[in-house]
């Protein structure tokens, strides 16, 4: 800790972002380019290096925030890229997505504005890869295993990089024609530049593992044949089926789950489709759900030119302070202003959908809701406060349930699943198929992108050492283990 | 330590070392030292304090005795603690504790230690409050001695199993401190010596203060578990109360532990042998310490100076003169005294001179300890060790025996650790002390006539004036205050301050006249006198050996009131002198 005095002399100053007239323009990410570089050595300088530090379980990967934020403080950024890529193989990816469970956990949050841990996290990794400090580290020598990873989002990508860096012959397997899972089709581009997976998936290819696209296990390569194939193989599959909202008129066209609408619009980033046929140009947009899906699907619909956004939420508006029965260092629901809400659109919360109303063409025209309040623990509709609000397009951001059955993956291995509609596993994360584990959301339900790449990290190691007998590889968290809380 | 802090506490601790880092003391360091701080430390803001691992009054189970007399008598309401750490031993230590008259026990144990510990300190030093207990429990017993005296423990007590071990074990009472600190906002971030505390705890500063958020309930609440825990543990051993308990180290049981791979082979029979006692012999104290008061010389002081302790106000307090025989079996003499006139009157006392006592004959140890304002002791004769231990604006002169032919400059008047601890007052001493002369003063004038070795060592404030040789390691971790030596031989001066002697300016030459006088005046110095009698020639003979962060302050100080600025600027001032050296 080079400044132990630096949180009584530093407040707290995060990213700037650009105007938003100007950001809504385009797709870019929303931060000014290079605002962090100038204050986050002083940012950094704030961490108070305490004896205890609760950001490291604040993190389910454990990152190791003290030390690199004292790298950052003293700009040694060679040293705080490598102590970073102690404990995270993607940090570009958590500095940007991550809603920052350890800045929730950090002391100085007890009474003051938390460290800017994530604002220093992205600054060492963008930094490290601009002076060429991230390189492939390819194994030294190769086990002779093959491991296939299903799935390529955040826990399949860790796991594929922790088991070929073991020295074992890693493929992944999408089923989409790109690779990054939620990363690349579910998050919009103004959140992270797609270039940064790109960037990362080629340091994986250098370092050997493989990479397998539209090809969907279950359906154009049976499961069980895959694992013959296979010493080992990996579930990253995610959790992919959408909470439905089955009310009257879910059927009309304009309709959506947030993810069709999302991955289209990123599709028009890559340069597929011209325009997204699910667009909300012109159009009254409600989006159902108030979580990050939600806010995704109300700046993609900002970028479209939407005519109005409204957000609809069932529980009541959260605090913007902690409530009691949240204290500091859980994780807390608070009320969070994201860049797609500075650009406008409504926020209504406790309130429940009663209906969609279409014209004769089959298109939803409105959207009838009433508010709701807690009565005995119970969600209950309050009479007389339906009303009906315009919308040509509906989104579905209301959660996850589980993973995909569809295309037979669960079926084929005859995995067990657990009574939440995941696949269950033990300790190893071992599924109940001998050789065959699980990582990320498909295992533990849908939940942060760092749970999901301390997942991929923590498989590998039972992967390898169901491979190999013993493993090096660390374990950061167990199947178990949940976030903090009272 | 002042008479006035004495007077009024309840328990006076005499902390011989702590748990978590036995040996090795404590440091505050200058920019936590605010002004407040100085102030309840009577030192200098800004100025560091060190807190020296050995008591510079304690060499052996005989001084700390005395110190236990002494304290006794400056607050004969107070139950006078002794702290020990928990190591292969203390039971010979503790029996001796009991022996020298404490009134409580305290046995640490190397688990507490605050963020301010050094982390190998914590993890490496010390041992475990269970095994000195038992030991210490056990040797009282066998030695007749548990009865007379309050075993404590502490050492990272948390739960009520914890208390009740310890209870069985032999503890009576029981410290907390870790938990309780926890539980009103804690989080232990380590830093309890940088000044950062986050949540407010450890730290003077008020910014930072302002972050505690902790509630006096927090804690009750967390001791009502406690107890609650004490109770569920003792109904089902089927004791009423905690004293019941006490010593009964039979009842516990070392299964679970014994079946812990790391446990396996260890024997701990010994710490559960409760020696074979006569019928109705208790294991927990019943009896109070027999700390001898009744017969101390003090009793007579206080009957003769009747007339200034009953006064309504100290102004109103009438002279006190009187001539009374001492005898160096009479310990300590005026502490008392100066217990009833501190308080009556609080820390002011009374106007300088207001009792004036002249003793002939051989004074016991500590004469003149803890005395505050308005007492003068005057001992015609010599002084053994410890004159105006703590002495708190109190005045002590001691001169040879009217009768007596030889040159006192040559003998010694007084013994050693003269002025220790004092924060203000004078002592004048007509002949030459002994060893570890002002160590720790931080406010008194003492002057001597050759002091022995380890003169001024740690000394925080106040002034030394040594009219005669000095022996080695003169000023060794002196952090304030200013010493006037005669002929000073360099190298008796400790490394560490060469640096801080210097030449006397006229203010100094000035002050140093004013004292040499009186020095003459109350015991007839002919050394004094000769001194005078060649004034111009003699001051050039003297050193002044002031350390040089308490300089920068003091000239600090000294800018900021000529240019009129507010207490708090100067103190603002003060401090910033301090951390710029």
């Amino acid at each position: 800790m080079a400044d132990p005095k630096g949180f009584l002399t530093t407040g707290r100053e995060v990213a700037k972002t650009r105007p938003v007239a100007e950001r809504v323009k385009d797709w870019n990410e929303v931060y000014v380019p290079g605002s962090l570089l100038p204050i986050i050595s002083k940012q950094a300088g704030r961490c108070m290096d305490c004896g205890i530090p609760f950001c490291h379980n604040g993190c389910p990967l454990g990152n190791l925030i003290p030390e690199w934020n004292d790298y950052a403080y003293r700009e040694d950024w060679t040293a705080a890229s490598e102590r970073l890529h102690a404990t995270n193989n993607f940090p570009e990816f958590t500095g940007r997505l991550c809603p920052a469970p350890c800045e929730s956990a950090c002391v100085l949050g007890i009474n003051q504005p938390a460290v800017t841990i994530k604002n220093v996290e992205v600054s060492i990794i963008d930094k490290a890869w601009d002076s060429g400090d991230v390189t492939p580290q390819p194994p030294e020598r190769l086990s002779g295993k093959t491991v296939a990873v299903i799935g390529s989002g955040p826990a399949g990508l860790a796991a594929a990089q922790q088991l070929t860096r073991a020295g074992h012959t890693v493929a992944v397997y999408e089923r989409a024609d790109r690779i990054g899972g939620l990363l690349r089709y579910g998050i919009p581009e103004f959140k992270m530049e797609k270039s940064h997976i790109n960037r990362r998936i080629e340091q994986m290819r250098l370092e050997g593992t493989k990479f397998r696209t539209e090809v969907e296990i279950g359906k154009d390569i049976d499961a069980a044949k895959l694992r013959r194939r296979y010493d080992a193989v990996v579930i990253a599959a995610g959790a992919t089926v959408s909470r439905d909202l089955p009310v009257p008129g879910r059927e009309l066209n304009g309709v959506h789950f947030a993810m069709e609408y999302l991955p289209l619009a990123n599709k028009v980033q890559e340069g597929d489709l011209t325009v997204s046929p699910i667009h909300a140009g012109g159009k009254h947009v409600v989006v159902i759900g108030g979580g990050d899906t939600g806010a995704d699907c109300v700046g993609t619909a900002h970028r479209q030119g939407a005519a109005s956004v409204t957000q609809l939420e069932i529980m009541p508006k959260p605090g913007e302070e902690r409530n009691a029965n949240q204290p500091w260092p859980t994780f807390p629901m608070l009320y969070k202003v994201t860049s797609a809400h500075e650009e406008g659109g409504e926020r209504v919360y406790s309130v429940s959908t009663t209906h969609f109303e279409g014209d004769e063409d089959g298109n939803v025209q409105a959207l009838h809701l009433v508010e709701v309040e807690f009565k005995d623990g119970k969600l209950e509709q309050k009479p007389g406060t339906e009303r009906r609000i315009p919308a040509q397009l509906v989104t579905l951001a209301m959660g996850f349930t589980g993973t995909d059955q569809s295309n037979g993956l669960v079926q084929q291995f005859g995995l067990e699943l657990d009574q939440r509609g995941n696949v269950a596993r033990d300790e190893s994360y071992a599924t109940n198929v001998d050789g065959v584990f699980v990582a990320g959301d498909a295992g533990r339900g849908q939940s942060l992108i760092v749970w999901a790449i301390a997942e991929g990290r923590s498989a590998a190691r039972g992967v390898d050492r169901f491979l190999t007998g013993t493993s090096a590889l660390p374990a950061p968290i167990r199947p178990t283990d949940r976030s903090l809380l009272v | 330590m002042t008479s006035e802090y004495l007077v009024n506490a309840d328990d006076i601790q005499i902390k011989m070392a702590q748990g978590a880092k036995p040996g090795e003391g404590g440091q505050l360091p200058g920019h936590k030292v605010y002004p407040w701080v100085a102030k309840t430390r009577h030192s200098t803001p800004g100025v560091g304090l060190i807190s020296p691992p050995p008591h510079h009054d304690i060499y052996s189970i005989e001084d700390l005795a005395q110190l236990i007399h002494d304290l006794k008598n400056a607050n004969p309401g107070a139950r006078i603690h002794v702290k020990l750490v928990s190591e292969v031993g203390v039971g010979t230590v503790a029996a001796g504790v009991s022996k020298a008259h404490a009134d409580v026990v305290l046995i640490s144990g190397h688990d507490g230690g605050t963020g301010a510990s050094p982390l190998t300190s914590l993890k490496h030093a010390g041992g475990p409050w269970e095994l000195g207990l038992a030991e210490t429990q056990q040797t009282l017993l066998l030695n007749g001695l548990r009865d007379r005296i309050v075993v404590q423990t502490d050492g990272q007590l948390k739960t009520g199993r914890d208390v009740v071990i310890a209870a069985l074990l032999g503890a009576e009472e029981f410290g907390f401190a870790t938990a309780p600190l926890v539980v009103s906002g804690c989080v232990m971030m380590r830093v309890c010596h940088l000044d950062t505390c986050p949540v407010g705890i450890a730290t003077q500063n008020p910014v930072l203060r302002d972050r505690f958020s902790g509630k006096a309930e927090y804690v009750v609440n967390f001791f009502e578990f406690i107890a609650e825990e004490v109770r569920e543990l003792l109904a089902e051993l089927g004791f009423r109360s905690i004293e019941e308990a006490v010593g009964h180290a039979e009842l516990l049981d070392t299964d679970r532990a014994v079946s812990h791979w790391k446990a396996q082979g260890l024997d701990l029979a010994p710490l559960f042998y409760v020696p074979e006692l006569p019928e109705g012999a208790v294991r927990h104290r019943i009896v109070e310490q027999d700390h001898g008061l009744t017969k101390a010389l003090d009793n007579q002081l206080i009957k003769l100076a009747a007339d200034a302790l009953g006064a309504e106000s100290p102004e109103a307090a009438r002279p006190v003169r009187a001539q009374v025989a001492i005898r160096n079996i009479n310990r300590t003499v005026g502490t008392m005294l100066g217990h009833e006139v501190t308080k009556k009157f609080g820390g002011p006392g009374l106007p300088e001179d207001t009792i004036d006592i002249t003793f002939t004959g051989s004074a016991g140890q500590s004469f003149g300890a803890f005395v505050p304002r308005g007492i003068t002791l005057r001992l015609e004769g010599d002084a053994n060790d410890y004159v105006g231990k703590g002495l708190s604006g109190g005045r002590v002169i001691v001169r040879p025996d009217r009768g007596a032919d030889h040159l006192a400059e040559y003998s010694t008047i007084a013994g050693n650790t003269i002025g220790y601890g004092a924060t203000g007052g004078e002592i004048f001493l007509r002949g030459r002390t002994g060893e570890r002369f002002c160590v720790r003063n931080s406010g008194a004038l003492v002057v001597s006539e050759g002091v022995g070795d380890h003169g001024c060592e740690y000394m925080t404030g106040g002034h030394a004036v040594v009219l005669g040789e000095t022996g080695r390691n003169f000023a060794a971790g002196m952090s304030g205050g200013v010493a006037y030596v005669i002929d000073l031989n360099r190298d008796h001066v400790n490394v560490g301050n060469l640096g801080a002697v210097e030449e006397l300016d006229d203010t100094d030459r000035q002050w140093l006249h004013d004292v040499v006088r009186r020095h003459h005046e109350e015991t007839g110095s002919t050394v004094a006198e000769k001194l005078l009698a060649e004034w111009d020639t003699a001051v050039t003979r003297f050193s002044k050996i002031i350390p040089s962060t308490y300089k920068a302050v003091l000239a600090a100080k000294d800018a900021a009131e000529l240019a009129g600025l507010s207490e708090q600027e100067t103190t603002e001032k003060m401090m910033e002198a301090a951390t710029n050296g």
